[in-house]
Formats: C-alpha cells, structure tokens, sequence
C-alpha cells in the first residue's frame, strides 16, 4: 500500500506555493481612506466630471488671460463704439469701444480669484477657530461662538455691503482684494460652526483618547488626528462655497462696490451695459452668461465631491 | 408654547440691538464725513460744526447711539440728512413694495419647487426627474439679477414691451402722495418681472432641498403602512410624505433669508422700484446714518422674525415637536 499524504492536516509543499494565505495571512494592504474611495467615485460622476472641466478652462483662461484676449480690456476705441459682434469683436464693444471679449476673458481673473481666495481665507480664520471651540469647549468655545454668532445674526448682504463702503471699493489688486476680505469675513462663520460640530463628536472618538493617553500633544492631535477626520464637509463646502462667493463677488459689484473700474469684472459690466440694453442686448449677456457658467461648473463639482465623499447625503 | 413665544420675542430684543450698534459703529467708521457731502459747495468750517452740533455728530459714538435708541423707543426713528424727511415715513412707505415683492416670489418659488421637487421624487431616475434636477441646478447658479436681465430681453424688449422695464405702480391704498395713479392691474404689471427674477432662484434652492428629503421619507415604513392601507397616491405624497419632507426645507428657506434680503436690493436695483432695498443701498452709499440705521433696525427685525416663524412653522408640520 502506497504512502498516501495525510488530508487536511498538513500541507504538502506544492500547496504551499500556490495557497499561502491558507497557513498565514498575506501582507495586509493598507486599507484605502475615505479621502481615496470617495475621489474614486467621483470619477465615475459624470455630472461632476463635467464640473471638472468647466473649472480647469475656467483656471487656464484666467492664467493665460493676456495670451488668450485678443486686445487690452482697458483700451477704449472712440470709433468703434456699440460694435456689434464681428470677426474683429466676436462678443462686440461696450460703449468705450472695449473689446467684450476681452473684458469678459480678463473678468474671469477678478472672478476665481475672489471666489477662491475669499474662501480660502475664511478657511483659514474659521477652521482653527472651529476647532478650538469644538475642541477645548467652556469658555473658550462661548466666547469664539459667540463672535460667530453675531456674524451669523447679520443677513449676509447687508454685512457684505457695508463693509464694502467702509473698504472705499477701488480698482486693482487693492480693490479685489478688499472684496475678498468683505467676503471672507461673512463667511467665516460658516466653517467655524462646521468644524466646531465634527470636532464635537470626533473629540469622544477611542483614537483621541489614545492618543492622549499616550501623552501626544494637543496641536499634534487636533491637526494629525482632528482635522484629517472632519476633511471630508470641509472640501465639499468650500467648493460650493466658492460658487456662492462667485456669486456674492457678482451681486456686490452690481451694486457697484465691487472691484472698480477700469478693472474688469463681470457684475460691473453687467450693471453698465443695462442701460444700453434696449440697442445692444448682447452687452449685458455675455458677462452674465460667464458668472452663470463659472458658477455652474463650482456647483456641478461640488455636487459631484458631495455625493463622492458623504454618501449618506445622495 | 405661550411662553415659548414670548421668551423668542424678548430674545429678538438683544439681536436687534447687537445688530444696529454693529452697523452704528461700522457706518460711523467709514470714511469720509456726511456733513461735508451736506454742505457741498457750500462748505465753511463754523456751518460745519453747527450742523454737527445739530445732529448730534459731535457726541462720542456711544452717546450718539443711546441718543438713537432713547428716540427710537418714543417712536422716532431720527430724521434722514440728506432729504430731511422723517426715517420711518420713508420706511413706511417703501416696505409695501418690498413686502409685495418678496411674498410672490416666494409665491413664485412654492409654484416651481413643489410639482417639481414631488415630481423629481416619486419618478426618481427618469426622464421627468432629470429635467427637474437639470433645470434646479442650472437655477441655483443664475445670479438673480441675471435672471432679470433675460425677463427685461424677453417680455420688455422682445416682446414688444409686453411689460415694463422699470419704474413702479402703487397697489391702490399704498399711494404714499395725494396724486399718485395707483391701479391692480398696473402693479401687477411690474411686480410680474420682479418676483419671478427674484422667486427663481429661490425655487431652485427648495426644489432640491424637497426633491431630496421627499426622496429620503417616500423610503420609510409610515409611508408604506399608508399605502398598504389602501390609502390613494394623492393622500399618501401630499399629507404624509410632503408635510414630514418640509421640515428640514423650512430650516434652510429660514436661513435663506439673509439672501433673500440681498436679493431684494439687487432686483429692485435692476428693476428700478421704489422698496426698502434700493432706499438701504442708496443710504448706505450717501452715508445718511439715520437712514442705514433704520434700513438695518428693519432688517434685522424681518430676519430674525423669519427665524422665529421658521421655528413655529415647525411645530405645524410635526406636532410631535412641542416647544415648553
């Protein structure tokens, strides 16, 4: 009677080549974050990916915005006055002669940058405040919420504006970013009370407790161990975030206490050509039609990073 | 709930106060000095310091603001710089149009967002329901005062001047002078434009909102035990589904209100309407501090008792939420 291997109980050595997880475990993977999963479904977002590319043409536009404008935004041109569009002046001229079309490439500038640094600064003042609120709690969280508060009471509008008239709105860098700041600063409420609530309950977590048990520092908690875990509606509303800013950057120099001219900006132009918008229909369209489609695209990405990193919320 | 209400009431009190001495404060920071807008040409210093005396200007801010307040409690909301007429005469005046144009757009907006929000909900992943989430989106991201540069093309301009661009009609019994052609039909005509410029927005924002939170209670088991009673479609969305959806709505629509306010400045500025909000901008930009002041004193009532209504409203929806 042939030897036979013994079954089940031990391996044979060719088993062991070729099922080696069954004696012992392979080398764990480390285990993919949220972060990652949730930039893997957005990916598969078309909605979102749509969002993507309106934003990237919008950035490069404003990068390259002295490449990609035909002519000066500034140069006015008597003779050619209310030009309707034509090959010379595709979106046509205001009533300085101004190439639209340049005006609205270099409008782009003015928009994104409000828009993105306006909330980045807001970012940056609200969150650690949030976090410290949230965090330390007590006093410390009375007095920062309390100040948050009092923003909040404010309608949002009103604040903007008088702001903007204390600002002395003006034209240039200094002009865009005063609107930056009157913005950022309504806005800062708004990510402080967000963080100061994930910071709340991320507090209570086991790994916060270890970590303190192990004697770790409380910055190195809060931006190690804190912050990573509350990334996820930080992102989502920054990014529709900015769309609003777009907006309220739009709306303010509407009323004229945006970025002064001869400073390009979208909602100036709007509000100067209505007045010509009986003859000239086109004037008032285009920058319109470009806060529309800047706005549009914020909102479709932000959309998309929503239901990609906070499924409950689909 | 009495007390509820009454305590809210009382709280209202502290907010209005913070929120007027903030502005009090700010405005007085600005730069520049009404006075020498006032005198103009005409400016020497001895007038200068005469007018100043006469408002009060030359108070610390402090005692200018308890000087304000002490007026406000008799009833006296100061008296404007610029036009000398009394603060609240104006105010009184221009609210209506302000009040108009703000409850049809929100009129407006319910019309939109409700049909589509219910439609977008139980036909989730069709046709219909792209359509309503395509066009709420794109709604959401239109400025307001975009929108109501695309009316003015269309119904002002194209149309033929089917309706006014610009320029207001009194509701009979708003008149605020003896001769003034006040008639239904032609404040009809340019509220129209307006509120839809302004109700837009709004729609898009609530039908989201409700799309979503319809889409969330359709799922849960009280819905379900409806149906399987035998209970008709008609009842089942619209007493059990849409009144648990509107909750977390009318807490957002609460918060909407700042930009609602906002958007009343801007849409009266495009449309050129004699309301609150083009007298508040108009003030804050020529400085006149008792008129800002009493813009914001408004303001900031209207906001927080929305907050307040948003709140009770709560209570309607949900009778299980009791406030002691």
């Amino acid at each position: 009677m042939a030897i036979q291997p013994i079954r089940g109980g031990s391996l044979s050595e060719a088993e062991v080549t070729t099922a080696p997880r069954v004696a012992w475990p392979a080398p764990a993977e480390r285990s993919e974050s949220p972060l990652v999963q949730g930039l893997r479904r957005l990916r598969r977002s078309g909605t979102a990916l749509v969002g993507v590319v309106i934003v990237v043409l919008l950035v490069t536009v404003a990068i390259f915005a002295d490449v990609l404008a035909p002519q000066s935004p500034i140069a006015s041109d008597q003779a050619h006055t209310f030009a309707r569009p034509s090959w010379d002046h595709p979106l046509g001229t205001d009533q300085l002669g101004r190439d639209m079309l340049s005006r609205v490439i270099h409008g782009t500038r003015i928009s994104l940058l409000v828009g993105v640094s306006s909330v980045l600064l807001a970012l940056f003042v609200g969150v650690p405040f949030g976090m410290i609120a949230g965090f330390y709690g007590g006093r410390v969280d009375t007095l920062i919420m309390r100040v948050m508060d009092l923003i909040l009471a404010f309608p949002i509008y009103l604040l903007a504006i008088i702001l903007m008239v204390m600002f002395t709105p003006t034209a240039g860098l200094i002009g865009t970013m005063k609107v930056t700041g009157a913005i950022a600063i309504v806005r800062i409420p708004i990510y402080a009370r967000l963080v100061r609530g994930s910071v709340l309950s991320i507090k209570e977590k086991e790994y916060v407790e270890a970590c303190r048990a192990l004697g770790v520092r409380d910055p190195w908690i809060l931006f190690r161990h804190v912050l990573p875990n509350c990334l996820a509606p930080i992102i989502v509303t920054t990014t529709l975030g900015i769309a609003t800013s777009i907006i309220v950057e739009a709306t303010l120099s509407f009323l004229g206490l945006g970025t002064q001219p001869p400073t390009p900006s979208w909602g100036w132009d709007l509000k100067a050509n209505i007045s010509f918008i009986q003859a000239n229909a086109w004037l008032s369209l285009f920058p319109g039609l470009a806060i529309f489609v800047t706005v549009l695209g914020f909102n479709l990405f932000g959309d998309g990073l929503r239901d990609a990193l906070d499924p409950r919320l689909k | 709930m009495r007390v509820y209400v009454l305590r809210r009431l009382l709280g209202i009190v502290p907010t209005v106060l913070m929120i007027t001495f903030v502005v009090f404060v700010m405005m007085r920071s600005v730069p520049g000095d009404p006075v020498v807008a006032l005198l103009g040409d005409a400016y020497d210093e001895q007038d200068a310091i005469k007018v100043r005396a006469s408002y009060g200007l030359d108070q610390p801010i402090l005692v200018q603001y308890a000087i304000w307040l002490g007026k406000l409690a008799r009833g006296d909301w100061g008296v404007s710089y610029m036009t000398g007429r009394p603060v609240l005469k104006d105010v009184l005046v221009r609210l209506p149009v302000t009040l108009e144009l703000i409850v049809l757009s929100m009129a407006v907006a319910l019309a939109i967002a409700v049909p589509a929000a219910i439609i977008g909900a139980l036909r989730q992943n069709t046709w219909a329901d792209y359509t309503a989430t395509t066009i709420a989106m794109i709604g959401v991201s239109i400025p307001e005062f975009f929108i109501g540069v695309l009316l003015l093309l269309v119904f002002s301009i194209g149309l033929g001047g089917l309706l006014p661009s610009s320029g207001w009609t009194y509701l009979p019994g708003t008149c605020p002078t003896m001769v003034c052609g006040a008639s239904l039909w032609g404040n009809a005509q340019h509220v129209l434009l307006p509120a839809i410029a302004l109700g837009v927005g709004r729609a898009a924002i609530l039908t989201r909102l409700l799309r979503a939170s319809m889409l969330e209670v359709i799922r849960t088991e009280y819905v379900t035990t409806a149906r399987a009673k035998g209970l008709s479609e008609r009842p089942v969305v619209l007493k059990h589904a849409l009144k648990n959806a509107l909750i977390p709505t009318v807490t957002v629509m609460g918060l909407q209100v700042g930009f609602l306010i906002g958007g009343a400045i801007v849409v009266e500025t495009l449309f050129a309407m004699p309301g609150l909000g083009t007298f508040g901008i108009d003030a804050i930009i020529a400085r006149d501090y008792q008129q800002v002041q009493g813009f914001a004193l408004l303001t900031a009532l209207a906001f927080v008792v929305m907050n307040l209504v948003v709140d009770l409203t709560y209570t309607f929806l949900d009778p299980r939420i009791r406030y002691a």
